[in-house]
C-alpha cells in the first residue's frame, strides 16, 4: 500500500443538543424553478417554463436556453463565478434512463451566449473553472476538459459490479485528477490519474465489498468518504488528505469513523465536512433515520444540523450548503433569506458585456 | 405423572373447540351431563383434574360401546328417524382425544364434523374411530342411541345428511386424484393479511379434512407407525398418495394440517422462514439463487446440490448475495436475509430475466413487467439482449390498444425507385411471433432489396460469439451486436447476409412513451391511461401510508406502480450533484412489512433485476415521488394501485 495512513480515530464528541430546525431557503423565485443561485442571490438560473432556462440578476431577466418543452437543465457553476456548465436533459420526462449523455453547454458567468462542449453527465467544474470534467455512461469514460485550450482526456472506468455506477472526480492540479471506480469484486477504490503520462495509481482501497467512495475538495484538503449501499451492513469513514502545493498521495487522517450505515454525500467546506449520518437503524428492515451532521475538521466534533428523520442529500452551491427535502430547501450554511426586495449593487462579473 | 404444558393449552383449546362441536351437534336437543367432575380426586389440582377426567371418559365410553352393542339397537335407515346427532360422550371423547386443529375443522359444519370423523383425523379414547355412536328421534318420537360402524355411518347418516361429503369421496379416489389435486390452490401467502385470508380459506374447504387424511396416511406410514402387519402395504400405498403431489406442495399440505388451529404458525413458515428454504424445498423457484449462487461457487452451471449448499450458505453468509454473477442490474443487491424478508413478502412475477442494465427506457421495462405479470403469458423465445422481453410485451400491449405511433423505433433503408426512406417500426431483437422483431423486419427489408428468398431467416448473434471463419455464419442473415452496448432503443450493430455486410439498414429512435400524462390532450395515450381504463386495472393515487396499507388488505396480489426521483429514492447510488436534480425512475411495489410502527415497501425499482427487490422505506419512496412531482409538467402525484 503506497499510503500510510495516520489513522487518528476521531473520537466523536457528539453533539446531542437540541436541534434547531433548519432554515427553509427564501427567494423571490419558486424554489423548484431555481436551477442555481449564487451566494448572496444577486444571479439566478432559473428554468422560466418547460425547456426554457433563464437568467434573473437585480438589472434583468432573459431566457437564453429554450429546447423541447420536454427537457430540463442543471447548472453547475462554483465559487469562482467564471464558468457556468448547462446540462440539457432531453426528453425528461419520456425516456427514463439515469445513465444517458446529456448536452452539455459552456457559458461564461452572467453571458448568455455559449458552445456546446459535449455529450456526458456528472459535470463538475474545477481549476478555477479552467478545467471540467464529465462521464460518458455509454463508454464508461471520464472526459477531462481544458476550458481554454480545448483539449481533452479521456480516462476509461473498470466498473463491471454495477452497470450504474457514476464515478466522483476531483482535481488536484492541472495534471492529476482523482476519481472513484470499482472493480468486479465490488470493491470500491480511489485512483489518482496523470494526465500527461497516462499514469494510475490507487491511493485508497477499501477492505471490504459493496462501499462507495465519495470525494470532495477545499482549498486545501481532500476528503474521501467511504459509505455503505442501501441493504449492506457495514460502516463508514471519512479521510481526510492534505493537498500541498506538491500533491503527496500519502498522509491521511482519519477524521471520522462509524458501524453506522451512513448516507454520506459528503460536502467540504474550510473547516468543516458536512454529510449524512444514521442516527438510527432498524437492522431487520434496514430502515434508518438519517439527518445532516457537521464535522468539524479541527476537534472531530460531530454537530447535528437537522431533525427531520429522513434527510439523503446535500447540495453546496456557492458555499452555501443546502438540503433538499420534498420540494422545500433548507439552508444548513449560508444565508437563507435571499427575497429581499433592496436592489443590490451589480458586481464587475454580474453585468458584463450585454448586448443591448 | 408429568402433564406437560402444551399438554394443558391443547386441553384447554379443545374445551373451547368442543364447545362449538357441542354447538352444533346439540343444536337442538340440549345436552345432558355428558361427563360428571370426579367427586374427589387422587391428587387434587388442575392437571389432575384433566387426567381423571380423560380416564372417566375412557371408561363410560367403553361401558357405553359395550352396553349398545349387546342391546343391538340398530339404524336401519336414517330417512326414517329425525335429529341424528352425535352421542354426548362420544362426542366428549372426540374432543378430548384429537388434534385440536382437526377440531377446529370439525367445528366449521356439521359435515365437516363428518368429514373429519370418516377421515380419521378425530379420534376417540380408542383411536381411530371404528364405531360412531348417534343419537336420534324415532318414529315414534323417542330419542334412541345407536352405534353403528363407520360405514355405516357413512351410508346411512353421512350420504343423507352431507351428499357433498360423498361427492368428495369420490373426487379423492386415487383414479380421480389427479385432477383434485390439480384443483387445489397451494397459494403462498406474501403478507400477514393475506396469510389470514388463506389460512381460513383452508378451514372453510370441504376438501381440507380428505386432503389432510392423506398427509396423516403418508406421514404415518413414513414414520412405522400404525399396525405392523399392513406395513408395507401402507408404505406402498404412501409412495402412492406421496407421488400425486410435488414435495413443495407435500410440505404446504403438513403445514396447514399441522396448524389449522395456529394461524400465526402456519404463516410463520411462509413469512417468517428464510426464503432460501422455500427454494430449497422447491416452493420458490430457484431462478431466485441462481445467479447468486454461481458467482459464490464460481461456476457456469449450477448442479442440485451446488445449489443445496449454496442456499445453505445464504443462510449464513448474507454477503454473497450482493453481487450475482450476471450484472444485469442495480448492484450491489441487498444482505441474503433483507433479500429473504423480501422475497416473503412478494408475488410479482419473476419467473424470467429482463436485463435493465440493457435497457435505456426504463418506463419500457416496468411496463413489460407489469403487463406479463397480469397476463401471465409465458415469456417466448427471444434473441439478443433480455430488454427486447419487456420491448416485444410493451409494444404489443399498446399495439393491442391502438397505441403504437408511440413507439418511434424503426428499421429504414432507401428506396432506390421511388427515392424514398422507408421505415418500419421495430422492437430490437428477435421475440418469437412478433412481426416487428428486429430480426424479422431485416428479413423483410432484405427480401425487398437483396432479392433474399422468401424463407429468409435472420438471427441476433453476440459479437462475442461471431466469427466469421467459422462456416456457420458463412451465409444466412446474421445480426452481430454487442451486448454491452445493445439497448432497447439503441443497439450498435452489423448485419451479414451470405457473408456480407449490409449497412444500408439503419435504426432511428426517437422514443416518447408517455408513461404518467404529460398534458391533458395527450392523456388517453398515456401507459397509465391504457393500464387503468383499456386494461381495466384501476387507477387508485397512493397519497400516504395509510392507503397503501389499506390497499394491500384488500388486493392481496395488488401492485402499485409510480415514478419517483432515483437521487431520494436510492440516495446512496444516486448523488445530487445540482439543485432540482432528479433522475426519475419508475417502480413497482408489490408488498409492505410492518414491524412495530416501521414500515417497509418491497419495491423493485426497473434498475433493479426482478429477482431482487428492496426494502425501500415509507418515507424515501414518499419524498421520490414527491420531487419529481413539482417537476412534473402536470404537477401529478405519480403512484398509483392497480387492482
Amino acid at each position: 500500500m503506497g499510503w500510510i495512513s495516520l489513522l487518528f480515530l476521531a473520537v466523536v464528541s457528539y453533539a446531542e443538543t437540541k436541534v434547531k430546525g433548519p432554515d427553509k431557503l427564501l427567494t423571490k423565485h419558486a424554489v423548484d424553478a431555481i436551477r442555481y443561485i449564487d451566494g448572496d442571490g444577486r444571479v439566478a438560473y432559473i428554468r422560466k417554463r418547460p425547456g426554457v432556462l433563464g437568467i434573473v440578476s437585480s438589472f434583468r431577466s432573459e431566457e437564453f436556453i429554450t429546447d423541447t418543452p420536454q427537457s430540463d437543465f442543471l447548472v453547475i457553476a462554483t465559487a469562482m463565478k467564471r464558468k457556468v456548465i448547462v446540462e440539457v436533459i432531453k426528453n425528461q420526462h419520456t425516456v427514463f434512463n439515469v445513465m444517458r449523455s446529456n448536452k452539455l453547454m459552456m457559458f461564461n458567468w452572467g453571458e448568455t451566449k455559449g458552445k456546446d462542449i459535449g455529450w456526458g453527465m456528472a459535470t463538475r467544474m474545477h481549476m478555477a473553472d479552467e478545467w471540467i470534467t464529465f462521464y460518458v455512461p455509454e463508454k464508461r469514460t471520464i472526459i477531462v476538459k481544458n476550458l481554454i485550450t480545448e483539449k481533452d482526456f479521456t480516462v476509461k472506468l473498470n466498473i463491471k459490479a454495477n452497470p450504474f455506477f457514476v464515478p466522483d472526480v476531483t482535481m488536484i492540479s492541472a495534471d492529476l485528477i482523482v476519481y472513484t471506480d470499482i472493480n468486479d469484486q465490488g470493491i470500491a477504490s480511489v485512483i489518482s490519474y496523470q494526465l500527461r503520462t497516462g499514469k494510475t495509481e490507487v491511493i485508497y482501497k477499501s477492505s471490504q465489498t459493496a462501499t462507495r467512495m465519495e470525494l470532495c475538495q477545499q482549498d486545501n484538503y481532500l476528503a474521501i468518504g467511504e459509505f455503505p449501499y442501501e441493504g449492506v451492513n457495514r460502516g463508514s469513514k471519512i479521510l481526510q488528505m492534505p493537498v500541498m502545493s506538491s500533491f503527496n498521495l500519502g498522509g491521511f487522517t482519519t477524521l471520522y469513523e462509524s458501524t453506522e450505515q451512513d448516507i454520506g454525500n459528503i460536502i467540504c467546506l474550510d473547516d468543516s465536512v458536512y454529510f449524512i449520518k444514521t442516527m438510527n437503524q432498524s437492522p431487520e428492515l434496514g430502515m434508518k433515520t438519517t439527518d445532516a451532521v457537521k464535522l468539524i475538521l479541527k476537534t472531530s466534533q460531530i454537530i447535528q444540523k437537522t431533525n427531520l428523520g429522513n434527510v439523503s442529500q446535500l447540495i453546496n452551491m456557492d458555499g452555501r450548503v443546502l438540503l433538499p427535502s420534498r420540494g422545500s430547501f433548507y439552508v444548513l450554511e449560508g444565508e437563507y433569506n435571499l427575497s429581499s426586495e433592496t436592489l443590490k449593487n451589480p458586481t464587475s462579473k454580474e453585468e458584463p458585456k450585454r448586448d443591448l | 405423572m408429568k402433564i406437560s404444558l402444551r399438554f394443558l393449552r391443547d386441553q384447554l383449546s379443545k374445551k373451547i373447540s368442543g364447545t362449538v362441536l357441542l354447538g352444533l351437534c346439540f343444536s337442538s336437543f340440549a345436552q345432558t351431563t355428558p361427563l360428571e367432575t370426579p367427586k374427589s380426586t387422587e391428587y387434587p389440582g388442575l392437571l389432575e383434574t384433566f387426567e381423571k377426567l380423560i380416564q372417566v371418559d375412557t371408561t363410560r365410553l367403553k361401558t357405553k360401546t359395550d352396553l349398545l352393542t349387546r342391546t343391538g339397537k340398530n339404524l336401519s335407515d336414517a330417512k326414517t328417524v329425525t335429529n341424528i346427532d352425535l352421542e354426548p360422550d362420544f362426542l366428549n371423547s372426540l374432543i378430548l382425544h384429537s388434534d385440536p386443529g382437526y377440531l377446529r375443522l370439525a367445528g366449521q359444519s356439521k359435515c365437516r364434523l363428518a368429514d373429519t370423523i370418516i377421515t380419521d383425523l378425530l379420534r376417540t379414547a380408542d383411536g381411530r374411530v371404528k364405531n360412531v355412536i348417534v343419537t336420534y328421534v324415532n318414529k315414534d318420537n323417542v330419542r334412541e342411541t345407536s352405534v353403528l360402524s363407520k360405514r355405516d355411518y357413512l351410508t346411512k347418516v353421512v350420504s343423507v345428511e352431507c351428499p357433498e361429503s360423498m361427492k368428495l369421496i369420490g373426487e379423492m379416489a386415487i383414479k380421480n386424484l389427479d385432477a383434485t389435486i390439480k384443483k387445489v390452490n397451494f397459494e403462498l401467502p406474501t403478507g400477514e393479511e393475506q396469510c389470514h385470508s388463506i389460512h381460513i380459506g383452508w378451514l372453510n374447504d370441504p376438501r381440507t379434512p380428505y386432503l389432510c387424511q392423506i398427509h396423516e396416511y403418508i406421514a404415518e406410514a413414513n414414520s412405522n407407525a400404525g399396525d405392523a402387519v399392513d406395513l408395507a402395504q401402507r408404505k406402498a400405498l404412501a409412495r402412492v398418495l406421496a407421488g400425486k403431489m410435488s414435495p413443495s406442495n407435500r410440505e404446504y399440505l403438513a403445514n396447514i394440517c399441522s396448524h389449522l388451529d395456529e394461524e400465526k404458525l402456519f404463516c410463520q413458515d411462509f413469512l417468517y422462514v428464510s426464503f432460501w428454504n422455500k427454494v430449497a424445498n422447491g416452493q420458490a423457484s430457484r431462478i431466485y439463487a441462481e445467479d447468486i449462487c454461481k458467482k459464490a461457487l464460481k461456476t457456469g452451471t449450477l448442479s442440485e446440490p451446488q445449489l443445496r449448499e449454496c442456499l445453505a450458505r445464504m443462510k449464513k453468509e448474507s454477503d454473497i448475495c450482493l453481487y450475482p454473477a450476471k450484472r444485469s442490474g442495480l448492484a450491489p443487491q441487498m444482505e441474503c436475509d433483507l433479500l429473504s424478508a423480501a422475497l416473503n413478502y412478494s408475488s410479482f412475477r419473476s419467473d424470467y430475466s429482463d436485463d435493465p442494465a440493457a435497457s435505456d427506457q426504463l418506463g419500457v421495462t416496468n411496463m413489460g413487467r407489469i403487463i406479463l405479470n397480469i397476463n401471465k403469458t409465458p415469456v417466448r423465445p427471444f434473441e439478443g439482449p433480455a430488454s427486447v422481453i419487456s420491448a416485444a410485451e410493451t409494444f404489443t400491449f399498446n399495439d393491442n390498444f391502438d397505441n403504437s405511433e408511440k413507439w418511434q423505433i424503426e428499421a429504414c433503408y432507401d428506396n432506390m425507385v421511388t427515392n424514398l426512406e422507408v421505415c418500419q417500426q421495430t422492437v430490437i431483437g428477435k421475440y418469437l411471433g412478433l412481426r416487428q422483431s428486429y430480426t424479422s423486419v431485416v428479413e423483410d427489408i432484405l427480401k425487398r432489396t437483396r432479392g433474399a428468398e422468401q424463407n429468409i431467416t435472420c438471427g441476433m448473434t453476440s459479437d462475442l460469439e461471431f466469427n466469421p471463419l467459422l462456416l456457420k455464419y458463412k451465409s444466412g442473415c446474421h445480426i452481430v451486436y454487442n451486448p454491452e452496448t445493445c439497448q432497447i432503443s439503441n443497439c450498435p450493430h452489423k448485419i451479414y447476409y451470405n457473408d456480407r455486410p449490409i449497412t444500408h439498414i439503419r435504426i432511428k429512435s426517437s422514443m416518447s412513451l408517455d408513461y404518467f400524462p404529460l398534458s391533458i390532450p395527450s392523456e388517453r395515450t398515456s401507459q397509465h391511461y391504457l393500464l387503468a381504463n383499456d386494461f381495466r386495472r384501476g387507477a387508485r393515487s397512493m397519497g400516504n401510508l395509510s392507503t397503501i396499507i389499506s390497499f394491500f388488505k384488500k388486493n392481496r396480489k395488488g401492485v402499485i406502480h409510480g415514478i419517483g426521483c432515483a437521487e431520494e429514492l436510492l440516495p446512496s447510488f444516486f448523488k445530487v450533484r445540482a439543485m432540482n436534480q432528479c433522475s426519475p425512475v419508475p417502480f413497482i411495489i408489490d408488498g409492505l412489512i410492518k414491524n412495530e410502527d416501521k414500515t417497509v415497501l418491497v419495491t423493485r425499482t426497473a434498475l433493479d433485476t426482478l429477482q431482487a427487490p428492496r426494502l425501500i422505506s415509507w418515507s424515501n419512496v414518499f419524498s421520490s415521488v414527491k420531487s419529481y412531482q413539482l417537476l412534473h409538467p402536470m404537477r401529478l402525484w405519480t403512484m398509483y394501485g392497480m387492482d
